[in-house]
């Protein structure tokens, strides 16, 4: 303990030099833009970016780099909250509350909201890994193909908190995306499955240029043709003072937050799983505990506290197998992971003994990383609220440039140019006929873990599926679902009994 | 209105970032394209790369290819070989043959150039690429990058005997992981099946990282990878190789016997290098034969590369390295062939 605070002082004085400030600062900076711009993630920037750290040191350049990574967590929630297109696939969910909310004219406490329980989420994170990194890498390698077969059904259970009013349409959605997640090469055979001869469907549908078009391009479509209820934003105080969650708001969020930034934590340190599916989970979740499930998706301030203090925390807790194992647990820390391995640095169990200086140095520069980003996103908050006061017409051209160059910048590649624009259309129809997004696109990234993990385990059991209940944390994980899928029934059940009780 | 110009201008700011992330990977088309063709012409030409030169990775970044591509530019880069800047960029996809096949397109466009790996062999044999090797001039081979297979440090598994005693005594007993369809680890998977005649577990990840996790966390019992990936586990004492795939002994795994010491025939590596497409001019091959050579001959890349990857540096030039792939090409052909995976 006492040797892990003189390491984390050191390490400050690694990231409170001016030069590695300054490279802090244009990191989140920079990762706050890259993740409020629709489309462009933290891997897209990230890897354009990475040749510029070529020229320094290394610590100052992993500065930037982590800088630019749980910046655009930050930043992915300012586009979904003002125009209902997230910045990133992290982000969908805070659309899902923030923008009923904007349209309610809180669009300022759904965006103090975002960055406060991101700053919480995150900080907090940087807290436990600094205390427990060993300890938990090591307790998420317990988790093998039957725990992340466990944690996607969990996972999707939250699906019946995102069906709307119509569950059938909800699950219809939902089965859309389950089989766009099928689509590509099949991982056990390594035959293509529905890519009808296209080379670039082998990879599969990538859930970002399906997120973007349902919720961004078809959005926008809907707001030219009708006259979009502004109402709300006229009456949008702006003032400073006005901009802030209130009590009541925080009172409704902490527990929410609470939960979430440990969830996220927890899920950000699996690799495979992230930031996306901690937002996800934490939502669902929220939405389970609520005392008032029926506000969410209307414009409940826990809504978007959930979510976002979830993808901070796992953007951290992604740095927990990185630095000590040295596996890469998404696309991102996978770039960084390349990036440290050219500055000449292994990561790996042995880097935290090597380069001290390093390993400290990024973390120290962590706490001050989300110092800096809560201090800009909230003097920044008055003026991004503005941007709803730009005509439409010229807002929404600027969004639609936006994403089409981000869906671009995925893979360098017009095919998911032409995949987001098809999706905006399916979007725009299943809107037009009362079909919700969410559904689809959680689906998406749910389902092509699920099915990898599921064959998985069924391939080490030799096709038995008591595998799933052989394990103990798979068991606790199943045992959680099948409550959550069977509880509601069970109590309204139960309440039917005893109304027909009272009644006789 | 000063908001407005404050929201003209941040909103002029992200428009240019995007831009900025979106394009910077993409060069100008405008060169023309018939230019090779007329090369040969004796007129006062300006020297050879007018403009920036692509360096296709037709893999995502992190990836193996990435780095040796991102090490190699850098390398280049800092020395100023080439008068103009060299950008990477990546393709990934469809195992390789999106970023290849986007190469080839630019037949006789010297300004593109491509790494290889085990897929550009593997990929059209397999019936997933539209192109082959046929389709690109070899520039350099410049690495060999060979398999280990690595188990847990507390396994009971201590050679590749072990692995094939137990698989006879219970088939299927033994799960490998791996990175599935046509890596170089599922070959070799098949590979060690075929030879020694014994039934095992193939277990496939999405990436290196996963699997590698997977071993660590006692989720599968073996994995083949290559020697860089896993170095730092086995400094750091969490796992060790217990046979390589190559000919010859490895630096950094001196004590690991190769697969043939032990009694199985069979042998794996695969040949990083540098393409252009076809029907580039004889000169500008050469142009980028000697860069690569000094590339192979400075201590930057055999130091930040080579040995901190554990890889075998082997320099061939553009003939050389043609007549080897073909005969990789081959080599991989014999392997599908015998183990059936070959339509």
């Amino acid at each position: 303990m006492l040797e892990t605070l003189s390491d984390l002082l050191y390490g400050f004085s690694v990231a409170i030099t001016p030069i590695n400030l300054l490279y802090c600062l244009v990191g989140v900076v920079t990762g706050t833009i890259i993740g409020a711009l629709p489309g462009l993630g933290p891997s897209a920037g990230l890897a354009v970016l990475l040749p510029i750290t070529f020229g320094i040191e290394p610590v100052s350049g992993i500065i930037m780099l982590a800088g630019i990574y749980y910046g655009a967590m930050y930043g992915g929630s300012i586009t979904s909250i003002l125009i209902n297109t997230p910045g990133d696939s992290a982000a969908v969910m805070t659309a899902l509350d923030g923008y009923p909310l904007t349209q309610k004219g809180r669009a300022g406490a759904a965006m103090g909201m975002a960055a406060f329980s991101s700053f919480i989420g995150g900080t907090v994170a940087i807290v436990a890994f600094t205390f427990l990194a060993p300890v938990l890498a090591s307790a998420a390698l317990s988790f093998g193909p039957p725990e992340y077969f466990a944690l996607m059904v969990l996972g999707l259970t939250t699906l019946a908190g995102m069906t709307g009013d119509n569950p059938t349409k909800g699950f219809i959605s939902a089965i859309l995306g389950l089989f766009l997640a099928i689509v590509g090469l099949d991982l056990v055979t390594g035959l293509p499955r529905f890519s009808f001869g296209m080379m670039e469907l082998y990879s599969g549908i990538d859930f970002i240029p399906v997120a973007m078009g349902v919720f961004g391009i078809a959005e926008i479509i809907l707001a030219s043709e009708e006259k979009v209820n502004m109402e709300g934003l006229k009456n949008t105080d702006l003032r400073w003072r006005k901009l802030f969650p209130t009590a009541a708001d925080w009172a409704r969020s902490k527990w929410v937050i609470a939960r979430g930034t440990v969830l996220g934590f927890f899920i950000g340190m699996l690799p495979g799983a992230g930031a996306t599916i901690a937002s996800f989970i934490s939502y669902g979740m929220a939405k389970k505990a609520s005392k008032h499930p029926e506000e969410f998706g209307l414009g409940a301030i826990e809504g978007v506290a959930a979510p976002e203090c979830a993808n901070n925390a796992a953007s951290v807790g992604a740095f927990v197998p990185l630095l000590t194992l040295g596996v890469p647990g998404s696309a991102s820390t996978a770039i960084l992971m390349g990036a440290l391995m050219m500055f000449g640095l292994r990561p790996g169990p042995m880097l935290f003994e090597r380069n001290p200086d390093f390993v400290w140095g990024l973390i120290a520069s962590m706490y001050v990383g989300n110092v800096m980003l809560i201090l800009m996103v909230l003097l920044f908050v008055p003026l991004f609220v503005r941007a709803l006061l730009v005509p439409k017409a010229a807002l929404n051209a600027v969004v639609i440039a936006f994403i089409l160059v981000g869906a671009y910048s995925l893979n360098n590649s017009m095919f998911d140019v032409y995949l987001t624009i098809g999706f905006g259309f399916i979007g725009y129809f299943m809107k037009k006929l009362k079909y919700p997004g969410a559904p689809l696109v959680l689906a998406l990234v749910l389902g092509q873990l699920l099915e990898t993990s599921m064959r998985q385990s069924l391939i080490l059991s030799g096709g038995s599926f008591g595998i799933f209940f052989a394990r103990p944390i798979s068991t606790v994980l199943m045992v959680i679902a099948f409550g959550a899928i069977f509880l509601p029934a069970i109590k309204n059940m139960i309440s039917k009994l005893r109304a027909k009780n009272a009644s006789v | 209105m000063k908001i407005k110009k404050i929201l003209a201008l941040v909103l002029a700011i992200m428009l240019m970032t995007s831009l900025v992330v979106g394009c910077s990977s993409t060069p100008k088309e405008e060169a023309p394209k018939e230019a090779p063709k007329e090369a040969p012409k004796e007129a006062p030409k300006p020297a050879y790369p007018e403009r920036a030169i692509e360096m296709v990775v037709p893999f995502g970044a992190g990836g193996g290819s990435d780095i040796m591509a991102r090490s190699m530019v850098k390398v280049v880069n800092d020395n100023k070989w080439v008068s103009q800047p060299i950008n990477v960029v990546n393709k990934p996809g469809g195992s390789g043959s999106i970023g290849y096949a986007y190469t080839a397109e630019k037949a006789g466009n010297p300004y593109y150039l491509a790494s290889v790996s085990s897929s550009f062999y593997t990929a059209p044999l397999l019936g997933n690429s539209p192109v082959s090797y046929k389709d690109f001039t070899p520039v350099a081979g410049l690495a060999m990058d060979t398999l280990a297979l690595f188990v847990r440090e507390d396994s009971e598994i201590t050679s590749v005997k072990d692995v094939i005693e137990k698989s006879k005594a219970t088939p299927k007993s033994i799960s490998v992981g791996g990175t599935s369809g046509t890596s170089d680890d599922a070959v070799m998977y098949r590979v060690l099946q075929n030879k020694a005649g014994i039934e095992m577990k193939y277990v496939p990840f999405e990436s290196g990282g996963e699997v590698m996790t997977a071993l660590l966390g006692g989720h599968v019992d073996v994995v083949w990878a290559n020697p860089g990936e896993a170095l730092n586990q086995v400094e750091a004492g969490k796992a060790r190789a217990i046979v390589v795939a190559s000919n010859e002994r490895i630096p950094g795994f001196e004590d690991v016997p190769t697969l043939m010491e032990e009694g199985v025939d069979a042998s794996l590596a695969q040949f990083r290098g540098v393409v252009l497409p076809k029907g580039v001019s004889p000169e500008e091959v050469k142009y980028w034969e000697d860069v690569f050579r000094k590339l192979h001959e400075s201590s930057a890349w055999q130091e930040d590369y080579i040995k901190a990857n554990s890889i075998t540096p082997r320099f061939l030039g553009s003939e050389d390295f043609g007549k080897a792939i073909v005969e990789l090409s081959d080599m991989y052909e014999a392997i599908f062939k015998d183990i059936g995976a070959t339509k």
